[in-house]
Parts: structure tokens; sequence; C-alpha cells
């Protein structure tokens, strides 16, 4: 995690030297104060105001003021310059989050939980207040420091004996306990997060703890994580007493050492002034510094490590998750995301790549956008699906030849394995044994644009983004003409949607729209581009039975292949033929020699059928 | 909000920090107090040396001081957190009693998100409350002992500072006006972007098919521009505020310092009085902490309020009896929910289920279904009335005995638990594998558990289900813990009708769970078709009851059917149109 979140800032700051430089100019600016006010103090008291010579005194002070408007300057600058640090690296982060979540989802099949997303806003907010907050301290105290110790030295060399042996006796102490600090702060971290999870969980499902009578059991559940966050928080409290005690050696212990040595140094010279001075270098200068240095890093550089790792891990694919379940999408071919360290665009250069080695065979096919659409042959050899090696396989052995321009019905109990063969046709889900293949090109061979051309899947639940209709409509044929999106708008049947919505212009809100409405847009957007196949995933389940007859109508008209996973066994009945599936087995056939051959089909039919009413 | 019962939790919170909370108090008072002593011992001990005076005395007497500050410095912090983490996890364990005691109460009341925002995040707070109090105070020790320090020192420093702190107030206050209306922009900017995120997430489907992940990437990070205009802004904000600072405070100090100067030089003053005088005035500027110190107090406070709203709920009471044997029957008697009158939910509903009988309860949505599934097994009691079974009112009944007597399935059940055996074993009874699988199987789970890649060990976290997959897992469990009443709130509603023909023959005829009392909420005409009785829900009662066929003639009672069951005969353009001749009868035969 730690090596992750390093390499992160790491690549970040190289990005960004000069205007690391440009802040570390500024930064050494601020420091002149510091550096003065010792000197300054000492001056004005032994040249000025004990010499009897007030004038002095004063001129010395107004030297420091100088300084001290410099400084504020100075200050005014440097904060700008640490943003310019700051504000990339929260683009970055924000990419490399964005990026991550979408890639990782596209490659499991499922979207990443929303929960965990809204959390890594939040720890992109933290990352960013955190970075700048290490930044300016650890700047601030390298500044501040050097010019404190060059300000002693000036005032007298002896007066560095007493105060860089403690100093760095409180650093090293800082810097051996940070180990320790950052191990508690992860688990203070981690313990708080299970916590949270394990309370959500049971306040999202309080009526069925209360329904199943397991109050007891869940106290225990959620008890316990409170119980481990009490005990990482006092474990964390006695390693911050390490820092603490390490602020007060490198603080406060140079002042003791200056005081107790005071009456030697005055004897060997050492002037009024010079102690004030001194003092003043120590207790203004050198401890809020210090002070800075240890909360910055101890506290905000420890989150910023904390989150970055959480952040580095949601960036990058993470295979073994992927192997574990893909359900209805699985697992794009590849590794999309994984560049490794690398942000958004070494992504997305190597994704670009890879596809474009890979070349299109079959990109003549579907080429044009004209709209005149070929029909694809669909070939399925000795087809096995299983989730992982030890499961059950969902789909065995499966044989299946479509002739261009065939409509295919898939019917079969929820969990059969519907969606699964769609998502294999398409080439989303790769088989475990056996061949797909689209006019004899092997379904899995095709790059995502020449997959994308010759075939469209849509799944059950559509997708509508905020944005206007027509972008909405046109989503996988941007370039498609008003007269194209006309047809198939009225082909389909949403005609009365668009104009209820206010035009193709007019924003959309998914909220705002049913199931069904989104549905219908994602019919229209799913008709306009010329690929040869098109799977319905149970993509009309939500439409009332006339307008799903007429939009499957539509689809059937259209020249090209289709699939469609029924929701209704209306649907079966108005394609070529049908395929039965249950687990394993599958029946293929007409819907006469379905009736006469598969008691499933029988089934189906009849429960379709039949529920109506007990007809007196 | 209740002010009092918020500063009772409060105290309370505090009390449960232990021993901690005194030695706190006394660390914090002594560090107090050698913060606003020590640069007046300095300075003597300056003056001790320069003088050539009581060096020795001033001297140990300063570095004691020092060693006390930093072992003190030291245990506060420690202290201070240890006796956090201790009232922290009592708030949490009290508040999470208390939310298992109120149930569904509240979740009537709360949402669960808002639920555990006040689990997790305002009980800290609240927790929090006896170093935040303690250190409030304390912080105001150092700087008001200064501001006197500098008064006795020489009254014209005091005044001097006096002069200038407004100034330096009023720098500070600024900003927090100038910021907050930057971040609310910064932050809506953000959410903009997380909402497209989530939305692509929910459309990752249709995004992965069409390979559009990139475009995906890009749109989503449509708002980053502006969110970076904004974040520019806070910035320049801060810059201003922080050289303002760097800017104020040092010069006040010395203006100060050549007060002190000119006092020193016309004697009035010594050397380590200007040296105490320098500190003082930093010590004392820690006087704009008031204004922080304050507002962490009244957030303390009103988190506390959060969490005894929560707690001011009362909880449900169970009684201490054990149920009689019997076989089932549940009586609703004058059970009325919600407000009496036109906004009731069900009014004066009087009822007998019969023991061991298969009861649907049909209705349009919002007529009160769910309701009176919840009111059978009390996870809600009814405003007026009372509801028994065999005999007792449920109240009186000791809450195991009525959770072992009453089993639930929902429509959208939520799944407790680390692995699937784990969801369908949750409750009461304990069972072994052998019955979890086969409880699956009759809830059709069976099959698409073991094609999970650890079978009935895969972890829920893993297996992204559909609505129908849940619901199956969710009637598992229900059936494992099904005692003599089970209730069925629209179990089978994401079903296809052969698995929910298949479940529907556990429940009927001769299956495993038909000697049971069964309550089935359904929009379901086969579901009710099956039932021994059909209680139709309507206007806040029973507006008919019998069988569905004697039911079937009233056209309202068919509307509370969804279509497409009933698509088959009514559909315009459907399929019984075009359905051969003997398909119908082929498709009964095997019934």
């Amino acid at each position: 995690m730690t090596g992750r979140a390093g390499g992160l800032l790491r690549s970040s700051l190289r990005r960004r030297r000069k205007e690391f430089t440009r802040f570390t100019g500024w930064s050494l600016l601020q420091a002149v104060p510091a550096f003065f006010s010792g000197w300054a103090v000492a001056r004005a008291v032994d040249d000025g105001f004990l010499a009897g010579r007030t004038g002095a005194g004063f001129a010395w002070l107004g030297v420091l003021a100088g300084a001290i408007v410099i400084g504020a300057w100075a200050t005014h600058h440097a904060t700008l310059g640490l943003s310019a640090l700051v504000e990339p690296l929260r683009d970055e982060l924000v990419t490399l989050v964005t990026s991550g979540t979408l890639h990782r989802s596209a490659q499991v099949g499922t979207p990443a939980d929303t929960a965990g997303v809204a959390r890594l806003t939040e720890h992109v907010e933290i990352a960013r207040e955190a970075y700048g907050a290490v930044v300016m301290f650890v700047q601030g105290f390298v500044v501040t420091s050097t010019g404190v110790l060059l300000g002693l030295a000036t005032l007298d060399p002896v007066l560095l004996l007493f105060v860089l042996p403690p100093l760095l006796l409180g650093l090293g102490l800082f810097v051996g306990s940070l180990r320790a600090l950052a191990a508690r702060q992860r688990s203070v971290v981690l313990a708080d997060e299970r916590m949270a999870e394990s309370v959500s969980a049971l306040t999202g499902g309080l009526r069925d703890v209360v329904a199943c009578g397991a109050e007891d059991v869940i106290r225990k559940q959620t008890g316990d994580p409170i119980d481990t966050t009490a005990r990482a928080t006092r474990a964390l409290a006695r390693t911050t007493a390490l820092r603490t005690a390490a602020l007060g050696i490198g603080g406060w212990l140079p002042l003791v050492l200056i005081l107790a040595g005071a009456p030697w140094l005055v004897k060997g010279g050492v002037t009024a002034g010079a102690v004030l001075g001194a003092v003043t270098y120590v207790s203004q200068g050198l401890q809020p510094a210090l002070q800075g240095l240890v909360q910055g890093v101890g506290g905000s550089g420890l989150w910023l490590l904390v989150t970055l790792g959480r952040i580095a891990e949601a960036a990058e694919g993470t295979p073994a998750e992927a192997a574990v379940r893909g359900r209805g999408m699985g697992q794009a071919k590849g590794s999309l995301t994984g560049a490794g360290a690398g942000l958004a665009a070494a992504g997305e250069t190597s994704h670009r790549a890879s596809t474009a080695a890979r070349g299109s065979a079959l990109a003549s096919g579907a080429s044009g956008a004209s709209g005149t659409s070929r029909a694809s042959r669909v070939e399925l050899r000795g087809v096995t699906f299983r989730y992982a090696r030890s499961a059950e396989p969902v789909i065995s052995g499966l044989d299946l030849v479509l002739r261009p321009g065939e409509h295919l019905a898939v019917v079969g109990p929820s969990g059969a394995g519907k969606s699964t063969f769609a998502a294999l046709v398409a080439g989303v889900l790769e088989p475990r044994a056996g061949q797909i293949r689209l006019d004899g090109v092997p379904v899995r061979s095709l790059d995502t644009d020449g997959l994308a051309r010759h075939r469209v899947l849509i799944p059950q639940e559509a997708y509508v983004f905020a944005g206007t209709l027509w972008e909405n409509l046109t989503y996988l044929e941007p370039g498609a003409t008003t007269t194209a999106v006309d047809a198939a708008v009225d082909t389909v049947g949403a005609r009365p949607l668009v104009e209820r919505l206010g035009g193709y212009d007019a924003p959309v809100d998914h909220q705002e729209l049913s199931a069904g409405e989104r549905q219908l847009i994602a019919l229209v957007r799913s008709y306009l581009p010329p690929a040869g196949l098109i799977l319905l995933d149970e993509a009309t389940c939500h439409l009332d039975p006339e307008t799903e007859a007429g939009a499957e109508d539509a689809f059937a008209r259209r020249p090209g292949t289709l699939i469609v996973c029924a929701h209704r066994i209306s649907s079966a009945l108005r394609a070529d033929r049908i395929l039965v599936l249950d687990g394993a087995r599958a029946d293929l056939g007409t819907h006469e020699e379905l009736m006469a051959g598969s008691a499933l089909y029988r089934d189906l039919v009849g429960h379709w059928e039949v529920t109506a009413s007990p007809t007196p | 909000m209740d002010r009092r019962a918020a500063d009772r939790l409060l105290l309370t919170a505090a009390r449960r920090g232990g021993p901690w909370v005194a030695v706190m108090m006394a660390t914090s008072l002594l560090l107090a107090g050698v913060y606003t002593v020590l640069p007046a011992l300095m300075g003597r001990t300056v003056d001790a040396v320069l003088s050539g005076g009581d060096t020795a005395g001033w001297l140990s007497l300063s570095i004691a001081a020092i060693f006390v500050l930093m072992v003190c410095d030291t245990l506060d912090d420690l202290v201070g957190k240890l006796a956090e983490a201790r009232s922290v996890a009592w708030v949490r364990h009290t508040l999470l009693r208390h939310v298992l005691g109120l149930g569904t109460r509240a979740t009537r009341r709360f949402t669960s998100g808002d639920l555990v925002s006040r689990l997790v995040g305002n009980s800290a707070r609240t927790g929090q409350v006896a170093s935040t109090l303690v250190w409030a105070v304390m912080d105001l020790v150092p700087p008001l002992g200064a501001i006197v320090a500098l008064a006795l020192i020489d009254p014209w420093l005091c005044l001097t500072f006096l002069v200038g702190l407004p100034v330096v107030l009023l720098l500070v206050r600024t900003f927090v006006r100038d910021a907050s209306d930057i971040n609310e922009h910064y932050f809506d900017a953000q959410g903009r972007l997380a909402a497209r995120l989530v939305d692509a997430l929910t459309g990752i489907r249709t995004i992965t098919a069409a390979g559009t992940v990139d475009r995906e990437v890009r749109r989503v990070l449509g708002p980053l521009p502006e969110l970076r205009r904004h974040g520019s802004g806070m910035w320049r904000a801060l810059a201003r505020v922080s050289s303002r600072e760097a800017l104020t405070v040092p010069l006040l100090e010395v203006a100060v310092l050549a007060v002190a100067g000119l006092e020193l030089a016309q004697g009035r003053i010594t050397p380590g009085q200007v040296l105490a005088a320098g500190e003082y005035v930093v010590v004392a500027t820690g006087i704009s902490s008031v204004v922080s110190s304050a507002s962490r107090l009244a957030l303390a406070r009103a988190t506390a309020g959060r969490v005894s709203e929560v707690l001011a709920e009362p909880t449900v009471r169970y009684g201490d009896e054990k149920l009689p044997d019997g076989p089932g029957r549940l009586e609703f008697r004058g059970v009325t929910v919600g407000a009496s009158g036109s906004g009731a939910v069900l009014e004066n509903l009087w009822l007998t289920v019969p023991g061991g009988a298969l009861v649907a309860v049909a209705g349009r949505s919002g007529s009160g279904k769910s309701v009176l599934a919840a009111l059978a097994g009390r996870l809600l009691d009814p405003d007026e009335g009372e509801v028994l079974l065999d005999g007792v009112p449920l109240p009186r009944l000791d809450r195991s005995a009525l959770r072992k007597a009453v089993a639930y399935g929902f429509e959208r059940p939520v799944l407790l638990g680390e692995t699937f055996a784990d969801a369908i074993a949750f409750g009461p009874r304990s069972v072994d594998a052998d019955e979890v699988s086969r409880q699956a199987a009759a809830a059709r789970a069976d099959a698409f558990i073991r094609r999970m890649p650890e079978g009935y060990g895969t972890r829920l976290a893993d297996a992204p289900l559909s609505g129908g997959e849940a619901q199956r897992v969710g009637l598992a469990r229900a059936f494992v813990q099904a005692g003599r009443l089970l209730v069925l709130d629209d179990v089978a509603a994401s079903l296809d009708t052969v698995t929910e023909h298949h479940i529907s023959q556990v429940l009927t005829g001769a299956g495993a769970l038909a000697d049971r009392t069964r309550l089935v909420v359904t929009h379901r005409a086969s579901t009710a078709a099956r039932a021994d009785i059909v209680i139709w829900l309507d206007g806040g009662g029973v507006r008919g009851q019998g069988t569905h066929r004697e039911l079937w003639s009233e056209p309202s009672y068919r509307a509370a059917f969804q279509p497409v069951t009933g698509a088959g005969g009514e559909g315009p353009g459907g399929a019984g149109t075009g359905l051969p001749e003997g398909a119908d009868a082929a498709a009964r035969s095997p019934a």
C-alpha cells in the first residue's frame, strides 16, 4: 500500500519539477522573518534600548517589521505555489478513480459497490488536503530551521551546540516512530471501515434481523468491530505519546540547555541581547516549525498514505476478484487497467495499443453507417461456460447455428443462463470450452470497436445518462442523421415519449423516467447502428405488452439476425426458433416442435398462459 | 432537539471515560498553569544571569517547569485519547443496543444511511466530549493569563496588545465568510462528478457491450475543469488569509516589543521582562481559538442531540410468555394502523386466519397488504387493537418464542451473514449443512448456489445476485426458520412462473411446509388461485374474503393482479391469439 502511494506521489512530483522549484523559492523568502527575528531582537536590545539609543532600537525592530512584510508577501505566493502542486494531484486522483472503477467494473461485468465509490470521492478530498498540509509543513520546517540555525550562528556559533543535538535527537525519535505510527494509523482506519461496513449492513437489514430474531447475533457481530476500533484507537494514542515526547525533546530541550548554559555563555562574552535572541529563535521559530512538521507528517502524512493506498488499489484492476464471478457480463479481455502505477493516460494508451494491434478482421462487414446492415451468421460449437473451475456449468456443450436474418427466442426459468448465453454470443464472456463465431470469425478475436460494429447487446437495465435525449439516442451511432433517428423512433414506437420529453434537445434525467421509458430509449439507440446481430436481453421487460410487441416486431423486420432473451412467452411465439435453457440442458426447435418434445417448454408456456384466471 | 437530553448524554459519555477523565483534567490544568508562568520564569532566569542574582534558584525553577510541561503534554494527549476511546465505545454500544431494541421502528423513523452516520460519525464526536470540553476550557487559560501577565509587566504592553487584537480577529473572520461560498461551489461540482460516475456504473453492462468505457470516463470527468476552477478559488482565499495572518500576528508582537524596548530604555522593565513580553504576546494571540473552541462545543452538543434523538425512541417491549401448542391460528381484533380516519392504512380490521391454512392476501398496491404481513409477526405494532397467535396477544410473547413461531420471507430480502450457508441459516434455529441445502433446493436456490465458485461457502459480497436469486435465498432462509406461521410478503415478485410453481409445491399438497399456517401476500392470480382463502384488502379494510374463484367475478378484484400474469387473456395482440389449438390443454395436463 505504502509503495503504491509513494509511487503516485513521486510521479506527480516528478512531472511538476518547475512548480516545485518555484514553490521552494517562495518558501525560502517566507523564512526571512524567521532568520531575522532573533537577530533583530538581539540588536535592538543590545545596540538600541540597553545602549540608550532608542532610535536604533526602533530601527532594528523596523527591519524586523520589513522582514515580516516580505514574509507575508512570500506566504501569499507560496500558498498559490502549493496549489499548483496540489490541484493537479487532485485531478490525477479523480481521473484515476473514475477510470479505474469504470474499467474494473467493465471487466467484472457488475457495477462496483456505489458506497465504496462514494468513499473514494472522500478519500480524494482527504488526500488533497493532507498532501497540501504535508508539503507545506515539511517545506516550512526545512526552511525555518535553516533560517533559525543560520541566525543562531550569526549571533554566536557556540549557540548551535545548545540547539542542534536535542533537535536532531527529537527528529530521530520522531522519524523512528513513524513506521509504528503509520501501522497504527492504518489499523485505526481499517477498523473504522470494518465497523462502518457492519453497521451499514445492520441498519440496511434491520427488518430482516428482527424477523429472524437475530438481534443477539448481530449485537455481537457489530459490537466486536466497535471494540476493535476502540483498541486500535488506544494503541494509536500510545504511539502518538512517543511523537509528543519527540516534540518535547526537539523543541523544549534546547531552551533548557540555553537557560542552563546562560551563566557560562554570559561569562564567555555573549550579550544579553544574544541570549534573548537565542530564546526567541527557539521558542518562536524552531518550536512552531517542529510542531508543524510532527503534526503534518504524523497526522496528515499518514492519512495521505492510507488514502492514496486506497485510491491506488481501486485504480488497479484486481484480477483475483474479477475471476470470482463475472455474472452477466464477465471479464473483458486482456487487462485494460493493468498499467500498474500508470495514471489514466497510461492505461488508456496501452488499451488503445492492444486493440489496434488486434486489428478488425471484419471491418468491412458493417462499416457503412449508411444503414445498410447485413445479417450475421451465428455459430456455436460445443460451448461450455462455468463461473469457476469448481462450479457447475451454466451452459454445457451447446451447439447452435443461426442463419443470417434468423430470429431466435431464448426462454427458461430465471437463473437458467439466458443472460450468460447472450453475453457469450456478444463476445463479452469467454467460454471455458468451445467456439463462438460471428460470420465465421471467432467472436473473441474481435477488438472492442469491431465487436461494437458487429453486434448490439441491450441488457435489462437500460442506461440513460444525464445529457440531451439526442445524445442518449445516438450513443451507439454518434453520426446519425435526424432522418435516421426519426425513423428509428417511429419504428420502435418511442414517438410519444420523445414528444412528452420535449424533443431531441431536451435534457433527460433518468430519475424522472420510468423503467419502461428508459428501455424505450435504449431500444431506439440500439436500432440505429447497422449491426448484423442484435441481442435483446430482457430489454423489453418493463414495457407494456402492446409496446413490447411493437418494439420486437420492429427489430424482427429490421434486416439482421435477432436474439431475444424472452421475458414473456409472447416473445417466443414471434420467433423463428426457440432455445429452451434449463441449467446445463438445452432444447432447440420451433414452437410446435418444442410443445411436442420439451416438457419444460410446455411448462413455461402453460404457466405463462394459464395463470391468468380460473375462468369459471 | 431536546437540549437537556443531549447534555445529559454528553455528561454520561464523559463519565464513561473512567479515571482517565480525572487524570486528564489534572494534567490539563497543570499544563495550562505551566504555560502561563513559564515566560515569566524564563525572564527572571535571564535577568538573574545578566545581573548575577539568584541564578541557580530561577534556573532550576525554569527547568523544572519545562520538564513538567514536556511530561504533562505527552500524558495529556495520551490520557485524553484513552478516555475518548472508552467514551466513544460506550456511546456506540449503547446506541447499537437501542437500535436493535427499536427494530423496525428505527427504520420507519430514520433512513439507513442516517442511522449509519449517527452510529459511526455522531457517536464519535459525542464520545470525544470530555476531552473537547476540558481542552476547550484549558486552551483559554494561557492566553487569558498571558494578557494579565502583560498587564503586570507593564500596563502599556497590555494596552498595545489589546488595541491590535481586534484587527487580527477581524481578518480571521472575513476568511470564514469568504471561503464558505467557494467551498459550496466546489463540493457541488464534486457531487455532480460523483453522480455521473454512479450513473455510468449502473449502466456498466451497456457500456461494456458497446465498448465505450473510455468515452464514459471522459464524460464523467466533464465537470473536472469547473472543479479545478473552484479549487483554485479556495487556494486564493487561503493564500489571502494566511498572508494576512503571517503579517498581523508578528507585527502585533513587534509593536509590543517596541513598547517594551521603550520601557527598557527608560529602566522601567528588565531585559528578562522584554523576553517574557515577547513570549506572552504569542501565547495571548491564542485567544482567537475561543471561536473554534466554542464551535467545537456546539458541534459536540448538536451531534449528541442526534444520538439522543435515537435513544429517546421507546424500544419494543416483549412479554415473557411461551406459546401454547396450537395450529398457528392468527387473529386480528379491531386492528388500526395509521391515524384513525381517512389517513389510516388499516382501520378496525377484524380477521381470523385459521390454523394450518394457506391464506393469500391480495389488493392493489397501497392497500395495506405488507402492513398486514408485518403485523402478523410483530414487525409492526398496531396503533389500536391487537393481534393474537393461538390465543396469545403477540406483545405478551417472549421474543425468542415469537421468532421461533413466525418466519418471514420478503420481496427484497436483505441477506445477512458472511457466506450463502450463513445467510440461509441466519436465525435462532441452529441447522446443519444438509438442512441448509435441502431448504435451498426447496426454494429453487440450490442449483445456482452450486454454480458459484465456492458453492455454499461463496461470500455474499463476491456474488452480486439478481432480484430473483436474492428472493430465493431469502425464501430458503424463511423455510429453514419456519415455525407454525410462515409469512411470505410478495416473495415471488421477481421469479418466473415455473420457478414459482415449483416453490409453491413445497407450500401446498404434500409439501414439507404444507401443514403450517401460510400467509402469502401476492400480486399473482396463480398464487391466489392455489390458496384456501383469499383476503382481499381495499380501502383500509377487508373488501372480500373467499376463494379466488368466488372473488374473480369482481372487476376491481381482478384489477389487483399483475398484468403480466393476466396478459394471456387480455393483452391486446397478446400471446393467447398466437397459441395453437391444444397447447392450452397440453400445458395444463402435467399440473
